[in-house]
């Protein structure tokens, strides 16, 4: 019964890279996939000596390269709103100023991205397959939000497993045969379903909002709204948020993907129009 | 560019804490249902308990064991699947459901076949024996496990574990002949002590809360019952 | 340390001597001590009439709410109070030496808080909170760079600072790592992002008293339900022109949720083996007089 603590404790990479043999044993191979594949994401591993090599001596580092901001998404009374901002950042440089990150899956589903836009954009080459394959069949039925989620969290957690993950958080909504589903995956393969979800920033600055204000029976325009509040927040507070926002439904109707807009903003505090005004000998 | 991530880690810890308890013909298995990571909340409606049998429509039997995890949301999740999947094949070559102590055995075997990359999951398996009897089984994270009459895991466990020895102090496994580990307590006690573990437990564990998860099992089937606890 | 400390004997600051030390055996593998931090939600704002400020009331250490219900709103002049998070050790310490500061103590007397704020030691010594950036070069300066490195960042805190005096209402924060700030709202600690949020989308100028205690429950609320590092109450503290409100506990949001009807009995497991009292008079002789104790 000792064994866990003494173990794993809280485990670490070090801790696999020191203990685990088959992962030692698995490093090759990864280096050399990872020469075929795109190059969205860098794995430089320096080869230990032995087994039990020193920590230091084991280095891989994993970041993405372009990468989108928050994305928050509610149901409301007829299906899921979700929104997203088209920044997509190049660490800290604004690189791009349209990426849609929002994007209509099959006939009812809903997905919309945070993080590595490369690899997004590779998920979506992946459910457009499953979509394909799931239609010629040809039997008058399609798959649903929740098998759609499903397969994105079996992905997700399967590319964590061969440690070369998909450098992301999905959130996935929709609706079908009158069931709304909202439901998010993030890069190791966490997921759950809730009324309201929202993605990197957005769970900070957003989620205490939507806990505030969010009801079952939300009108579309209330829902609208309570998305630009949530919006607005990521915009004053998020560096890598941009005033280029999509909004997006989805009903029983199917998906809308509505054109980009920008949120008035207030800058007008007397406080911000002189700053030094209440620290003399400050500027 | 310069690097601006922490090394990525392919776990998380998700917290939250589970009990189970094992009387002569009952087994309360118990979680909260608070799913977080950091200092955030990701849910306060995310159940740990699974109950691992996917029901096959012919076999209308009700359940034998169900197993409560915290830890790694993702590994957990993936341990529930291999485990429900097993256990339908079984009941496809058994015509049965399997029995808890079998389970036991075949969750600690799940977790050891992963021994160097191992499942993040602490978990507690309860549920009713080939006899009726209570039986509540413990693990660590590689597949070392024992039968015993009460249980904690996750998070919570080093503040719930003291209070549930002071409570149903068990024989000593040394005594011969060897005796039960099964708690004198009535089946109502029981869910009464679980509820008290909780609520004080979330007083002090800032990873446990939100909403409390029970499921009783005894020889009329098995029930739930939810208790709200402290959302800060 | 610089040869400038050896030339001049330092005023106040931190003695490093064991830094190197504790480098040394944090690079072995040793785990370096933890303290009680508050993992925090504080706030203020400026209302039409002063300032008001808020914090939670959870203390924890690690995973452990150490405090369910410590202070974090600090006393540091009739007209000024002062919300720490970080190490509490380090906020309160922060705090206490700024009010034992002369300079802090007259300018706050003079109804001077801006300067006030600008002279605590705080402020200038600690590195944290002497970045060269936002600072100001004032006739101060000359006397603080000699005790800017003293601290170095090794005091771990962060702080909303907020009073009233002749010229009005003003609020600061101050960075562990150096800046300050002056706004018409503020948040700091774990909880900031959530209470933040609250502010950005609610806050206007020249809300009333009830509005603006209102507001900064919400975001302390904010705070406690979805940061994990803070929780319980809600203390608020309102400061206006020559009074002020110290709402201890103003709201208790999180009642214990669950009490056994029934109780509980814990075995007495103890034994008394001896109840006779001996006196210590009877063994010891106690000699009046002698030669007294040097000072």
């Amino acid at each position: 019964m000792r064994l866990l603590t003494e173990l794993l404790g809280t485990p670490t990479e070090a801790d696999l890279g020191v203990k685990g043999t088959t992962y030692q044993s698995q490093l090759p191979e990864l280096r050399l996939k990872e020469k075929k594949s795109r190059s969205s994401l860098l794995l430089s591993i320096q080869e230990t000596s032995s087994i039990m090599g020193s920590v230091a001596e084991s280095q891989r580092t994993l970041y993405p390269y372009v990468t989108g901001s928050s994305v928050v998404a509610i149901k409301y009374k007829d299906g899921i709103l979700m929104a997203a901002d088209m920044g997509g950042s190049y660490g800290s440089t604004l690189r791009y100023k349209s990426i849609e990150r929002l994007k209509p899956i099959g006939k009812h589903s809903l997905l919309g991205a945070s993080g590595e836009i490369s690899d997004f954009q590779e998920i979506l080459r992946y459910l457009d397959e499953l979509i394909l394959y799931d239609n010629m069949w040809d039997d008058g039925n399609s798959l649903g939000p929740k098998e759609v989620h499903n397969y994105l969290t079996r992905v997700m957690y399967n590319r964590r497993n061969k440690f070369n993950p998909l450098w992301n958080s999905l959130v996935l909504g929709g609706v079908k045969n009158g069931q709304k589903y909202l439901g998010m995956v993030n890069m190791i393969g966490i997921n759950f379903e809730d009324n309201h979800v929202a993605t990197g920033l957005g769970n900070h600055l957003a989620r205490p909002i939507l806990r505030d204000e969010w009801n079952e029976n939300l009108t579309f325009e209330e829902g609208v709204k309570l998305l630009e509040k949530c919006m607005r927040v990521l915009l004053y507070r998020d560096r890598s948020a941009v005033n280029k926002i999509q909004i997006s439904k989805i009903t029983e109707e199917g998906a809308t993907v509505y054109p980009p807009f920008s949120l008035k903003t207030y800058w007008e505090f007397s406080a911000f129009r002189n700053p030094a005004a209440g620290a003399a000998g400050s500027w | 560019m310069t690097k601006q991530h922490a090394n990525w880690s392919p776990y998380d810890n998700n917290g939250g804490s589970c009990v189970a308890i094992a009387g002569a013909d009952y087994c309360v298995i118990a979680a909260d249902t608070r799913m977080s990571t950091g200092y955030n909340i990701l849910t306060r409606e995310y159940s740990k308990i699974s109950k691992l049998s996917i029901v096959h429509s012919a076999l209308q039997m009700h359940d034998k064991c169900v197993m409560a995890s915290s830890g790694f949301q993702a590994d957990v999740k993936a341990l529930q699947k291999n485990l429900s999947a097993r256990h339908l094949i079984y009941q496809h070559q058994h015509n049965k459901q399997m029995s808890c102590p079998a389970m036991a055995q075949l969750l600690s075997n799940t977790l050891y076949y992963k021994r160097f990359f191992p499942y993040y999951s602490f978990n507690v398996l309860g549920g009713l024996d080939n006899e009726g009897k209570g039986c509540v089984f413990t693990y660590d994270a590689v597949g070392s496990y024992e039968r015993v009459g009460y249980s904690s895991q996750g998070s919570g466990s080093t503040l719930i574990m003291p209070f549930l020895d002071n409570q149903l102090k068990s024989p000593s496994p040394l005594l011969l002949p060897a005796q039960d580990a099964v708690t004198p307590l009535s089946e109502s006690e029981a869910v009464d002590l679980v509820k008290t573990v909780f609520a004080s437990a979330t007083e002090r564990d800032i990873y446990t809360g939100d909403k409390l998860e029970i499921v009783i099992l005894n020889a009329s089937g098995i029930r739930r019952e939810y208790l709200e606890l402290r959302k800060d | 340390m610089s040869k400038s400390t050896v030339d001049l004997p330092p005023k106040g600051g931190f003695s490093f001597d064991l830094c190197r030390r504790n480098d040394m055996l944090e690079k072995k593998g040793l785990k370096p001590q933890s303290f009680l931090k508050t993992g925090t939600t504080i706030v203020g704002l400026i209302f039409q009439d002063g300032v008001i400020l808020g914090a939670d009331t959870r203390a924890t250490e690690g995973p452990i709410v150490a405090d369910k219900n410590c202070e974090k709103i600090h006393y540091m002049a009739p007209n000024i109070y002062c919300c720490g998070a970080g190490t509490a050790a380090d906020t309160e310490a922060v705090t206490v030496e700024a009010f034992e500061n002369e300079k802090f103590v007259l300018y706050c007397r003079h109804g001077q808080l801006t300067a006030a704020i600008t002279s605590l030691p705080y402020r200038s010594r600690i590195k944290s909170c002497y970045s060269t950036d936002t600072s100001e070069e004032t006739s101060f300066q000359a006397e603080f760079h000699n005790f800017q490195l003293n601290y170095q960042g090794y005091v771990q805190a962060a702080l909303v600072l907020g009073g009233v005096d002749v010229t009005g209402p003003h609020l600061h924060t101050i960075y562990p790592h150096g800046s300050t700030d002056s706004l018409p709202f503020a948040t700091m600690g774990s909880g900031s992002l959530a209470a933040m949020s609250l502010f950005e989308s609610k806050y206007k100028e020249g809300l009333t008293r009830d509005e603006g205690i209102k507001l900064v429950v919400e975001a302390i609320c904010a705070g406690i339900f979805n940061d994990l590092g803070s929780g319980s109450n809600v203390d608020v503290c309102v400061i206006t022109k020559g009074h002020k409100d110290y709402l201890r506990n103003h709201l208790l949001p999180n009642p214990r949720t669950y009490v056994n009807p029934n109780g509980f009995t814990f075995p007495k497991k103890t034994e008394v083996l001896l109840t006779k009292i001996t006196p210590l008079k009877e063994k010891v002789e106690v000699i009046e007089g002698g030669d007294a104790m040097e000072e």
